[in-house]
């Protein structure tokens, strides 16, 4: 008798796992998004104020960060910079991103985004690439801005949903 | 001369073109002082001896057989020089040039783009000039005399004009090297010397640092224009000797005389052939008649870069001005002081 409470024990704790996770989802996306919005910010300001190549604002843009995730996104593209290997920022920026979006929960619409924001990088004008980082930032508010409203939405009924699949598999198998 | 500028230029070169400069050895790496890329042209170095071009596998004859440049490698080149970021290297990018490490430059020519009649940016880059910067130390000797006075231990305004690429601005950087050093075997003071590098020539200022020996008791002001550095050096630098390239606008002339009004010795550059090409230009033509230099040098290629053809004095030129400046000045008698200091 105790396996078959065992069981439901694993089946409800890993029904729960899940739930949590597809809420953790919403809202690390909603912190990704931010903390992007901040590295777009602190950006600009390096290339706004003090014309700092991007190799080295990358950089600086990645010591900033909190988020470990995004922090490395931008150090990919300062090192491959640094390295001299060829490839422009655009290209550097886009490779990163290959690499980034498997560990950061960032929808395919978020990614349109941050692409655009690296067309031109490094080859505009101060004023041209100011304008074009400000364009990315706000167009990330308002997906930053959707992704919380769907996390406060969401998030409890991940979790709901979590233990409710779990308790329902139980009852059906008992 | 050694061929050190391999260390700082290969490395903003495009990759597959890096192999190719790094193969140039012997008297055709060290005489190199130019690297000419066009767009859809073949890729031609210019030496102290000639020009070469350069095929896939080294030094062609042929035109057929030299490596043609393209948009790519331009595009290229122009990212690595300014660290894949143009908006860092934008006010320079408008004069149409970039200093490069080492003290080396690369000069731009392409589409420009205008705003309210001033250049607001070049794009679609179609040609990249890098000049490979020769420091010759001692070249500025043989002129040393003429520009220093041992008697009155000062240093004489003194204007050195030569065609482009023929050594003056060669001669500049070592007389301001040597007059900033000063020499305690002859009893030279070191003197301290002001330098408005406009276009990072003279001290091949990189990021705001000399990469070329400009001596000890030198201050630089980079990428100022001449009228204004001039004066802001004299006011906040206290500068002996004021040392500027390349005299030709009105303001430039403007700030020359006010900085030799200071009591500052100046030593400036001007493009120029002759003394009657030299007075067609207004504001070198108020600044002769003013007697303002006291020295005047003439430069040229003919016997390689950096040969003497003649120094007078600014109280000979003053005269020959007010006689009408008709008569042929190199034969008038004494008019020339090549053979005494």
């Amino acid at each position: 008798m105790w396996i078959k409470w065992l069981g439901a024990a694993l089946i409800i704790t890993a029904s729960m796992i899940w739930g949590n996770f597809q809420a953790e989802k919403l809202r690390e996306r909603t912190r990704q998004l931010e903390e992007f919005r901040l590295a777009l910010r602190l950006l600009a300001a390096e290339i706004g104020y003090t014309a700092t190549p991007l190799p080295r604002a990358l950089s600086l843009v990645a010591e900033r960060l909190t988020l470990r995730e995004v922090q490395n996104f931008f150090s990919l593209i300062g090192q491959e910079l640094q390295q001299s290997t060829g490839i422009d920022a655009a290209t550097a920026w886009l490779k990163a991103a290959q690499t980034a979006r498997h560990y950061l929960y960032l929808t395919p619409r978020d990614w349109t985004v941050l692409s655009r924001a690296a067309a031109g990088l490094g080859t505009l004008g101060r004023e041209d690439q100011l304008k074009q980082l400000a364009a990315a930032e706000a167009q990330l508010a308002s997906h930053a801005a959707d992704a919380a409203e769907k996390c406060a939405s969401g998030e409890k009924m991940w979790r709901y949903l979590g233990a409710l699949c779990g308790m329902a598999v139980v009852i059906l198998l008992l | 001369m050694e061929d050190s500028w391999k260390k700082q230029i290969i490395p903003l070169l495009p990759l597959h073109l890096q192999p190719l400069f790094a193969s140039l050895t012997g008297h055709l790496g060290q005489s190199l002082e130019e690297i000419r890329f066009r767009s859809g042209q073949p890729l031609i170095l210019h030496t102290d001896w000639g020009e070469v071009m350069l095929g896939p596998d080294g030094p062609v004859n042929v035109q057929q057989k030299a490596y043609y440049t393209t948009a790519d490698d331009l595009q290229n080149i122009v990212l690595q020089m300014t660290e894949y970021s143009l908006y860092a290297r934008d006010e320079e990018l408008k004069r149409g040039y970039l200093a490069l490490p080492g003290g080396h430059r690369a000069g731009f020519a392409g589409r420009v783009v205008m705003e309210e009649n001033r250049v607001k940016l070049l794009r679609d880059i179609s040609s990249i000039n890098i000049r490979i910067a020769r420091q010759i130390k001692g070249a500025g000797l043989p002129l040393l005399p003429h520009v220093y006075c041992e008697k009155l231990q000062r240093v004489r305004h003194t204007l050195i004009v030569s065609p482009p690429q023929a050594g003056k601005t060669t001669m500049l950087r070592d007389l301001a090297r040597i007059l900033s050093d000063g020499d305690a075997a002859e009893k030279r003071p070191g003197f301290k010397v002001g330098i408005v590098d406009e276009r990072s020539e003279i001290a091949g200022c990189f990021r705001g640092k000399p990469q070329l020996d400009v001596g000890c008791r030198s201050d630089v002001l980079d990428g100022c224009p001449k009228g204004e550095g001039l004066m802001m050096l004299v006011r906040s630098m206290s500068p002996q000797v004021v040392v500027t390239d390349e005299l030709g606008r009105a303001e430039d002339a403007r700030a020359v005389e006010e900085a030799v009004n200071t009591g500052a010795s100046v030593l400036a550059t001007a493009h120029g052939q002759n003394l009657k090409e030299l007075i067609r230009r207004p504001s070198l033509a108020y600044l002769l008649e003013n007697g303002i230099f006291e020295r005047i040098i003439f430069l040229s290629r003919r016997k390689g870069p950096g040969t003497i053809e003649g120094i007078y004095s600014g109280d000979f030129i003053q005269e020959w001005l007010r006689t009408g400046g008709k008569e042929d000045v190199d034969k008038m008698v004494g008019s020339s002081l090549n053979n005494y200091s």
